[in-house]
């Protein structure tokens, strides 16, 4: 890919991002423009409602799909990703664990403490599941195992989940089942900060792994020939994504598809393998596509916010396929 | 320029090391292309492994110019010797360009950004092999021979004095083997590197390399 069409692209998908924010602060129950600026309501839709809701999606979306094409290049694999490994599903266990903690020490009106035991909780569990994964593909290589174990490590994890919630007290078990379906729109301004300085960690650190990436995708053992430290690299893999998956899923619970489907996206629409653009278009990207999906949750109804997993699933699902079909490229 | 010196080879399986072979003794120089024969299962593939660092030696030395190569970081490493194995490459869109590009890793920032330099030496090393017009094709669509051809320019690009080959003509037919010794012949000839290549054609060893290390039953092993 050129320079100048890497810069152009890059220039679209900013004015595309920048649009849905638009209309993702527009859009609500509450029509913006019929209130005054000055009107306290004005202020609080905006600044307390609906703008930690349009950033909580772009930090979800880009750093979901950040964790998808990193995991996919680390394991060679294009159905690899956070949710279908059962790396979101090891953070939503933890997630359950800790709010059962929690309401039985009665410490939730700590915001910090309660907010901090539940994110390290989901990211100790999101740590947990990829190092088992890691485990199992050094075993074994065949793609097949690898995502059929990532199945059943899901399945499990929901399953002790499930008895977790079954126990639960009612409220608990409500507060659950709506957090398992996955939302933005939950989050405060405290939340998003919260989740900022981790997301920008992360961020930073996967562009200092673009060399070590593009060697990868070789396969290991070229990767060591070529000067890459492959030890090193899988642990800052393991933990930019546990941290990542585990910080989005404590605040936004387990949002399917995004982390699998934008690289595969990115790489057909892009027609790059170049770790440098497979990085910043998945990054804006995801965050299109999980803005857009809340966008599409508001206008279908204003009075009820739809679950975000359904909307990026039903939508993003027959894009992914359509394009495949469509397209002769090799995503993996 | 590789100096072999008691060199026994294996795994370390738990705590046991396993040994494969062992007294190997033997002197490659520079413009050496070198045929690596045995049957299967005598440990050419551990011994490659060895050289290129992935396996530590139970016992013994290799030294490349005269620095033991257990003693060089994995980029120092990167910059002497080069390999080229059986394993496939291919999938996430790779593009022939993008494959021998990796060859410049060890010298290029952890953006991956190559230099005009960079640039120039991968497109030097794609029209040593032919290969120029094939730059934006993507990997999958090659044939075997190309494939081959592909990774042979991907560690031209990498710059080493020392090029590794692991059954290099496993996939290849008549033509393609003979097409791809006369490369390596090539390459030693004029840019005086070293090659070190392992088959099991030995019509084909007898006919293009000048030396050979034969590894036989018993840790025999010959070096002509």
């Amino acid at each position: 890919m050129t320079k100048q069409r890497f810069i152009l692209t890059i220039g679209y998908l900013t004015l595309l991002i920048a649009a849905l924010i638009t209309c993702d602060l527009c859009f609500g129950s509450v029509n913006l423009f019929s209130l005054d600026h000055s009107d306290p309501l004005f202020q609080t839709i905006l600044y307390d409602i609906r703008l930690p809701k349009t950033l909580t999606s772009v930090i979800a979306g880009s750093g979901l799909a950040l964790c998808g094409v990193l995991m996919q290049s680390l394991f060679r694999n294009p159905l690899a990703g956070p949710y279908v490994l059962g790396v979101s599903s090891g953070a939503s266990l933890f997630v359950a664990i800790a709010t059962m903690l929690i309401s039985s020490v009665n410490i939730s009106g700590f915001y910090f403490m309660g907010k901090s035991i539940v994110t390290l909780f989901s990211i100790g569990g999101a740590f947990f599941v990829t190092l088992i994964i890691l485990m199992v593909s050094k075993k074994n290589k065949n793609n097949v195992t690898l995502l059929l174990v990532g199945l059943m490590l899901g399945q499990i994890l929901g399953a002790l989940q499930g008895l977790i919630e079954f126990v639960s007290s009612a409220d608990n078990l409500k507060t659950f089942i709506l957090w398992g379906m996955g939302s933005v729109g939950s989050t405060t301004m405290e939340d998003v900060w919260f989740m900022l300085p981790v997301y920008l960690a992360a961020v930073i650190a996967a562009f200092f792994l673009v060399r070590s990436l593009n060697a990868i995708l070789l396969n290991e053992q070229y990767a060591q020939n070529l000067g890459v430290n492959v030890n090193r690299l899988r642990v800052t893999i393991i933990i930019i994504t546990a941290l990542l998956v585990g910080v989005i899923t404590a605040f936004c619970g387990p949002i399917a598809f995004v982390g699998i489907s934008v690289p595969i996206a990115s790489r057909l629409f892009f027609k790059t393998s170049h770790h440098l653009h497979q990085l910043v278009f998945c990054l804006l990207l995801g965050a299109c596509v999980v803005l857009t999906a809340d966008v599409i949750c508001q206008l279908v109804s204003n009075q009820l916010m739809l679950p975000i997993n359904t909307v990026t699933t039903i939508i993003g699902s027959p894009v992914v396929i359509w394009l495949l079909f469509k397209s002769k490229l090799s995503v993996g | 320029m590789i100096n072999v010196k008691q060199l026994e080879i294996g795994y370390n399986k738990g705590k046991h090391p396993v040994s494969v072979f062992s007294n190997m003794n033997m002197s490659l120089n520079a413009g050496d292309l070198v045929g690596l024969m045995g049957d299967n299962g005598i440990g050419k593939s551990t011994f490659i492994k060895t050289l290129m660092g992935n396996l530590t030696p139970l016992s013994g030395e290799i030294t490349l110019n005269n620095k033991s190569i257990t003693q060089y970081s994995a980029q120092e490493l990167a910059q002497q010797l080069s390999v080229v194995i059986t394993e496939k490459v291919g999938g996430f869109n790779l593009s022939v360009w993008d494959v021998v590009a990796t060859g410049r890793t060890p010298y290029i920032n952890i953006f991956g950004k190559l230099s005009d330099t960079d640039e120039q030496t991968v497109i030097t090393a794609l029209e040593q092999l032919n290969l120029l017009p094939l730059k934006d094709k993507l990997i999958d669509e090659l044939s075997d021979g190309q494939r081959q051809k592909v990774m042979i320019a991907k560690s031209l690009a990498q710059q080493t004095p020392v090029i590794v080959l692991d059954e290099p003509t496993a996939f290849l037919d008549h033509r393609s083997r003979h097409h791809l010794f006369s490369v390596l012949k090539q390459l030693c000839t004029e840019q005086g590197k070293l090659i070190i290549v392992s088959s099991h054609d030995l019509e084909l060893m007898k006919t293009y390399i000048n030396r050979s290390v034969t590894m036989a039953e018993g840790n025999r092993l010959e070096v002509l």
